[in-house]
């Protein structure tokens, strides 16, 4: 291209910027602060348009469902919220929701896998009832992968639309309508648990061929079926008793915002960004006037009423960690070498204590040990400690259970050097000793350690220890924590190699990482 | 925008004025009295309820206010809501929906002036195939366009627990829930506390609720068509889009305004399975403007007299004094609605909707005593 031309070129796009007085890559005019659900990511296109077109920028901050509520209902200083549903924290906070609108729809759905659908005669099937559903579950035919109800909305949308259906009273749900039985034979068949719906539909991809089905956003799924990484595709189910919906609000918590606020939702909500949205994202339109397209199913769509009291919905979701899921055992692997002392040791005594009740807060109530749950503690530095165990009847704060966890976390003795891979060794008989006698339960291991392994085991000794495992002990995941000088990388190829998730005690607390942690087991 | 954006295009504006004021003194003239418009011109500040939101963001209703000298700036909140923003004075008026709510807003502040410029019914949004079932079971029967249902039949029905699926011929319908009506949440908005007043009218024996006995009679009935909803939103905007959008599958029943139906249908957007229900007996909503500014007064006068105005409320859907304009409005876009109403009922008074309300608070709030609570009995 020549330089008159280029020159004419400059002189027109500056001549389009003054004339639209927008984008053109200013600065924008107003920066608004939103609190948001991780799902969420999948709209920064979007957002980008929203910018250029309006001078408005959404400084999107991720948090989970529960952790999120809260730090609003604590009154964090942000301009909107933007989950996947507000009603949740409509009755938390209160008068704090000062305006709010629907920017797009998606019901959680449960996604089967095609040949196991058809053969059941799920497929196009008016008649399916989520009793039917449980029953596969509890039969053990139905293996799926659902978040945590606590941790991630799609989980606690799928809790409040089972117990709906349970309960069989065609209405909001009352805590004399909660069917403890038929929600505990559902989740028997919940082979995977995780914090984030994002990342349960990457475990799933990688773990196709031993699951039949997962719950998530039927967004998620379509999103999937769309894709290449699925052996074989998921038939989403709706069953004849309903469905929630996530409709994603945005909500105005700063009144002073409420000029751009309204500029934003009136931008959002017309219908060629109605139509984008749906394009892109594959979550239905929020206004009328533009249509489904033909990829979701053309069906009559009941909805489920959504409970109208806080009460009802805590009790649900202690009644699902404390009575309904699997069971969990939890192994925590945990460094007290020496180079704990001091401000290491501290913050993972805080931690644990969190979890054994000291942590009333919201998220920490529902992130403490549950009932029925295994505890096993395993200290480590040059030596690996003897293992103590606990079982959780109990869930008072005060109780004998929490107390004896609290008591045992007190006494860790720091001191020696760090024989990691041991201990983790030592971890999976342990886990795996349990598993054989009481298949049930949950299985998984927390590796918290601040250095590299210096000791014992060696990395590529433990691997290739860990393959001659039983299949099922070999499915135990371990959660590795990132923590002063621990190894990265290395922790990065054990959450690899058995499909576990690393998280990163340096960015946040070790408190609030093992509060992220119980999402996933 | 840019800041300096809005002086350089005012002095721009002026530029041109001056080149207008130069070139034409035919111009020049109008151009005064432009002028001498824009120079009047006062800004008018408002909380409304949100059913009112596109009417007073028309271009023809800004321009009919420009005219007479207003510039009126609407920020919308649950009709309910409005009686307890505590910044409600601040505003030159309120615009809520519903007699017991403004009612409360005219006790409670100081109010200049109050005018009631439209009204309009309370109805029932449904779908083709759930009035042909509520036909089958004897419970609505056709009138035209539109329908008349039973509202004595349909309570009987919800206070004895009655799924769709219950019902003789439900084929079209075949589901667990139970047969309510949605509606917006009674503690915050308008049209949930006249669907109640309809509801305390008919359970009550066909009698407007007059006092605590009569209310302990209706308990906890007239509290479980709310709670048994679960979770409701509160604005009436918020049901009507759910069912439109979310359709049949969420929202058989939805009580709604009749102008929120009107405009759907002026807007040529109802489909052919969307169809009205009437109640019999129904409510009015009256449309009560609150003025607490000599600005706000001059507004309310102006919706109340101005024949320009009085005619876009009727394309809105709203009634008022205009009946024929709202007859020629209804055939022109053959709306499904009806022309006159002969069985409406007065709502309750302030005092009887507050304690049924503050009932139903208690109930959702458990720190709260309900004073109800003794009268626990089905409704007979």
């Amino acid at each position: 291209m020549t330089t008159v031309r280029k020159t004419i070129f400059g002189w027109l796009g500056i001549g389009l910027c003054l004339a639209l007085m927008t984008g053109c890559g200013r600065e924008p005019e107003t920066v608004l602060k939103v609190l948001a659900g991780s799902e969420l990511r999948d709209m920064t296109t979007v957002l980008h348009d929203l910018e250029s077109e309006t001078g408005i920028r959404l400084n999107l901050e991720y948090a989970g469902s529960l952790d999120g509520a809260e730090r609003l209902a604590g009154g964090e200083n942000v301009d909107l919220a933007w989950f996947s549903h507000g009603k949740y924290l409509s009755m938390l906070t209160g008068s704090r929701v000062a305006a709010q609108e629907k920017i797009m729809l998606s019901p959680v759905v449960l996604g089967v896998r095609e040949s196991r659908a058809r053969a059941w005669g799920w497929i196009d099937n008016p008649n399916l009832t989520w009793r039917d559903i449980a029953a596969k579950a509890a039969s053990g035919e139905l293996r799926y992968a659902m978040t945590d109800p606590t941790s991630s909305n799609t989980g606690f949308t799928a809790l409040i639309g089972l117990a709906s259906a349970f309960s069989g009273s065609g209405e909001a749900l009352q805590p004399a309508t909660i069917d403890t039985a038929a929600l505990k034979s559902f989740f028997t068949g919940q082979a995977l648990t995780a914090g984030s719906s994002g990342w349960l539909a990457e475990r799933y991809v990688q773990e196709q061929d031993r699951l039949d089905g997962m719950i998530n956003y039927e967004s998620v799924l379509l999103g999937l079926n769309a894709g290449r990484q699925l052996r074989e595709k998921l038939a989403l189910i709706y069953p004849q008793e309903g469905i929630v919906t996530a409709d994603y609000p945005l909500m105005l918590l700063n009144p002073a915002q409420r000029m751009a606020y309204q500029k934003v939702v009136d931008y959002l909500r017309t219908p060629d960004v109605q139509r984008r949205i749906m394009e892109q994202t594959r979550r239905r339109p929020a206004i009328a006037t533009v249509r489904p397209d033909a990829r979701f199913p053309d069906r009559l769509l009941v909805e489920l009423p959504f409970p109208n009291s806080l009460q009802v919905i805590d009790q649900l979701l202690f009644a699902y960690l404390d009575e309904q899921r699997r069971p969990g055992h939890a192994v925590f692997v945990l460094d007290v070498s020496g180079s704990m002392k001091g401000e290491g040791i501290e913050q993972l005594k805080t931690a644990l204590l969190n979890l054994a009740g000291a942590d009333q807060s919201l998220s920490g109530r529902f992130a403490r040990f549950r009932g029925r749950e295994r505890i096993t503690f395993l200290p480590f530095s040059s030596d690996v400690q003897p293992a103590q165990n606990f079982q959780v009847s109990d869930t008072a704060a005060e109780g004998k259970d929490m107390r004896a966890i609290r008591e045992a976390v007190m006494e860790l003795q720091i001191g020696g050097g760090t024989a990691l891979f041991s201990a983790l060794q030592r971890a999976y008989q342990i886990a795996g000793q349990a598993q054989a006698t009481e298949s049930n339960r949950y299985y998984s291991i927390v590796l918290m350690s601040d250095g590299e392994s210096n000791e014992g085991l060696s990395e590529a000794e433990f691997l290739q220890w860990r393959q001659n495992l039983p299949e099922a002990a070999q499915r135990i995941r371990v959660f590795p924590v990132l923590f002063a000088a621990a190894d990265d990388e290395s922790m990065k190829r054990l959450a690899q190699a058995t499909g576990g998730r690393v998280f990163d005690g340096r960015t946040e607390s070790l408190s609030q990482v093992f509060k992220a942690i119980r999402g996933y087991q | 925008m840019q800041r300096w954006l809005g002086p350089l295009l005012g002095v721009l504006l002026l530029g041109g004025i001056g080149i207008g004021i130069y070139f034409s003194a035919q111009e020049q003239q109008q151009l005064t009295q432009q002028q001498a418009l824009e120079r009047q011109q006062v800004t008018v500040r408002g909380v409304i309820g949100s059913e009112k939101e596109d009417f007073f963001h028309d271009a023809r209703v800004i321009e009919a206010l420009r005219q007479r000298g207003l510039s009126v700036a609407v920020e919308k909140a649950g009709s309910r809501q409005i009686a307890s923003l505590p910044t409600l004075e601040q505003y030159d008026f309120a615009f809520p929906a519903g007699l017991p709510g403004a009612e409360k807003i005219r006790r409670e502040r100081r109010a200049l002036a109050v005018y009631t410029p439209f009204f309009t019914p309370m109805v029932i949004a449904s779908w083709q195939p759930i009035a042909e079932i509520l036909e089958h079971n004897d419970l609505a029967r056709q009138n035209g366009a539109y329908y008349l249902l039973d509202m004595k039949k349909l309570i009987d029905l919800m206070n004895a627990d009655k799924r769709w699926r219950d019902l003789d011929h439900s084929d079209a319908y075949p589901v667990g829930k139970s047969i309510l009506v949605s509606s917006t949440d009674p503690r915050k908005s308008n049209s949930a506390a006249m669907y109640l007043a309809l509801f305390s009218f008919v359970a009550n024996g066909d009698e407007v609720v007059q006092n605590d006995e009569q209310i302990c009679r209706i308990y906890p009935a007239f509290r479980d068509i709310f709670l048994r909803q679960g979770f409701t939103e509160y604005s009436s905007e918020a049901p009507f889009e759910d069912y439109q959008v979310m359709g049949m599958g969420k929202s058989p029943l939805v009580i709604i305004y009749e102008s929120q139906f009107l405009q759907l249908a002026a807007q040529g957007r109802l489909r052919p399975e969307m169809v009205l229900l009437y109640p019999e007996p129904t409510v009015y909503t009256k449309h009560v403007l609150i003025a607490f500014t000599e600005v706000g007064q001059r507004l309310g006068e102006a919706l109340e007299t101005d024949p320009a105005l009085r005619r876009l409320a009727v394309e809105y859907g709203f009634r008022n004094t205009d009946i024929a304009y709202f007859r020629e409005f209804v055939s022109q876009h053959q709306a499904p609605v009806a022309d006159t109403l002969v069985n409406v009922v007065e709502p309750p008074t302030y005092e009887a909707i507050e304690v049924m309300i503050t009932s139903i608070e208690a109930s959702l709030d458990r720190n709260r005593p309900d004073s109800f609570v003794h009268c626990d009995r089905r409704n007979p």
